[in-house]
């Protein structure tokens, strides 16, 4: 039996899209680097180490920072138990288990590696969740983790880090460049071009960023096989459950369509800063696989 | 890391691997052996282990399932039942004193399941032995076990499990308070190491708690 809902070839093409233009972008930012005789190999090496140590230690320090503390089989044999069945579908190795003590509620998982990674929970997601929107929570994080999703984005937001600290020291740099023929003008073009392309790399790696959670909701709904868990779970944690009056409302936004000029709602210009995409298009995806499904 | 996972990560791909049915048979000769060289006893039960998915496809594999079971099991004369876990996690238990028998109704679940399109979501296939009072223990520490735990006079269940997305199988001894014997799991790796494929990898040796015969 050939299950379509498993592929988005549309997904993975603006994927791909995404990442050619970064790459683009970071190329040319290179290339500009060298030919201006600004010290780029030094900024590399030094931002190079910088990252690989976020690399090698984001889960302790992700666990350090939310103060998420691991938890044993004991103390939490329902969650271990839930998270060895799903590992055990999709093929992994079971994670590290920690939880967060905070009523907000929320989930995330971190490590460069499936063999180093780590899931967390909050106390909060744990309490409003059901088991099987629970579970659906558990598979998304566990396909960050299948797709490497931390290696991914570290790796994909490298160069634009540079160009972030040309931004900012790039004075300090200048002066110590030594090279005396183009101070001045050189160095504001320097400027303005680490600027530009820190601005577009920031937005792509959002972009980048959206898509990757959008690839981890379908991986969430491939291994439970009910998407319709995880968009359930959705709406429970983004409070859209507390709002579902607010049908008719959306009803008189849909009147946009009959005004020429349509009054743009805020949300779509933020939508290209976020690293999430909107709850509701995340929702409309799920439910679309679950009426392939059937 | 081969090229295909390094694409499916750069894309995102979540792709669940196929069911690898075809050495699950490697259990019927080992059990001889575990027997005779280990005083490993077939305690006549198994199970299947599947997570439903989707409501109404579910409902008929299910239905199909039973109906499959009920047919077949009259002529091994092996019994069955369907059972869900609190995992929600759906069982097919067979019980029956020929080894054979059940590996046989294991893999006609397990071939129906794939039929279905279902493969994917096996979980894990599970056939229970267990030990007799004297083996690998003394007689000593035996009286101590049978004070502790009464009922089972010293007998320890040991489970193998066949894990579906490798093709392997692995020992999981469960000891009280979520603890496993893993000196003894080891031990039965290098002894039955040539006789079944083991599952190198041990982070794979996913325990199962509370499995239910």
């Amino acid at each position: 039996m050939k299950r379509k809902w498993e592929r988005d070839l549309g997904l993975q093409g603006r994927m791909l899209f995404t990442m050619f233009l970064l790459a683009v972008v970071y190329l040319f930012f290179l290339a500009f680097l060298s030919y201006y005789g600004a010290p780029p190999i030094f900024m590399l090496l030094f931002i190079g180490l910088f990252m690989g140590i976020q690399y090698f230690y984001s889960d302790k320090m992700v666990l350090w920072t939310t103060g998420a503390h691991v938890v044993s089989e004991s103390e939490a044999p329902q969650l271990h138990g839930m998270i060895t069945r799903l590992c055990a579908i999709a093929d992994l190795p079971k994670p590290q288990v920690a939880i967060v003590r905070t009523q907000v509620p929320n989930a995330f998982a971190t490590g460069r590696s499936p063999n180093k990674a780590v899931v967390a929970v909050t106390t909060g997601i744990l309490d409003k969740l059901s088991p099987a929107e629970l579970e659906a929570v558990l598979a998304h994080e566990l396909s960050h983790v299948k797709n490497r999703d931390m290696a991914v984005l570290t790796i994909a937001s490298f160069i634009s880090t540079v160009a972030f600290y040309f931004v900012r020291y790039s004075l300090y740099f200048g002066n110590m460049g030594g090279d005396r023929r183009r101070d001045g003008g050189g160095i504001l073009l320097v400027w303005l071009v680490s600027i530009a392309v820190w601005v577009v790399s920031y937005l792509l790696i959002r972009a980048l960023s959206r898509y990757r959670e959008f690839a981890a909701d379908r991986g969430s709904a491939i291994i439970t096989g009910q998407p319709s868990d995880l968009a359930s779970a959705l709406m429970k944690i983004s409070g859209l459950m507390d709002r579902v009056p607010s049908e008719d409302l959306r009803k008189v936004e849909g009147m946009n369509a009959f005004f020429i000029i349509p009054a743009i709602s805020g949300s779509s210009i933020m939508d290209i800063f976020s690293t999430h995409p909107s709850v509701e298009k995340r929702i409309a995806k799920l439910e679309k696989m679950q009426q392939e499904m059937s | 890391m081969g090229f295909q996972d390094f694409m499916d990560a750069i894309l995102g791909r979540s792709r669940l691997p196929k069911a690898k049915s075809d050495k699950l048979f490697a259990i019927s000769t080992a059990s001889i052996t575990l027997q005779a060289n280990l005083g490993l006893k077939p305690s006549g039960s198994a199970g299947i282990c599947f997570k439903p998915i989707g409501a109404s496809a579910y409902e008929s594999a299910r239905k199909e399932i039973q109906e499959l079971l009920e047919y077949s099991s009259k002529e091994t004369e092996t019994e069955f039942r369907l059972e869900k876990d609190e995992y929600n996690f759906l069982w097919a238990i067979f019980k029956d004193p020929d080894f054979e028998d059940l590996v046989a109704n294991i893999h006609l679940v397990s071939q129906t399941l794939e039929e279905h399109g279902f493969g994917e979501q096996i979980l894990c296939a599970i056939y229970r032995f267990e030990s007799e009072p004297e083996a690998g223990t003394t007689a000593g520490t035996t009286a101590g076990a049978a004070g502790r735990e009464g009922k089972n006079s010293g007998r320890k269940s040991v489970y193998w499990i066949y894990n579906f997305k490798q093709g392997t199988y692995y020992p999981f001894i469960p000891l009280s308070d979520r603890q496993r014997d893993s000196p003894f799991e080891f031990r039965l790796r290098t002894e039955m190491e040539r006789e079944m494929p083991i599952e190198k990898n041990v982070e794979k040796w996913y325990p199962l708690w509370g499995i239910p015969f």
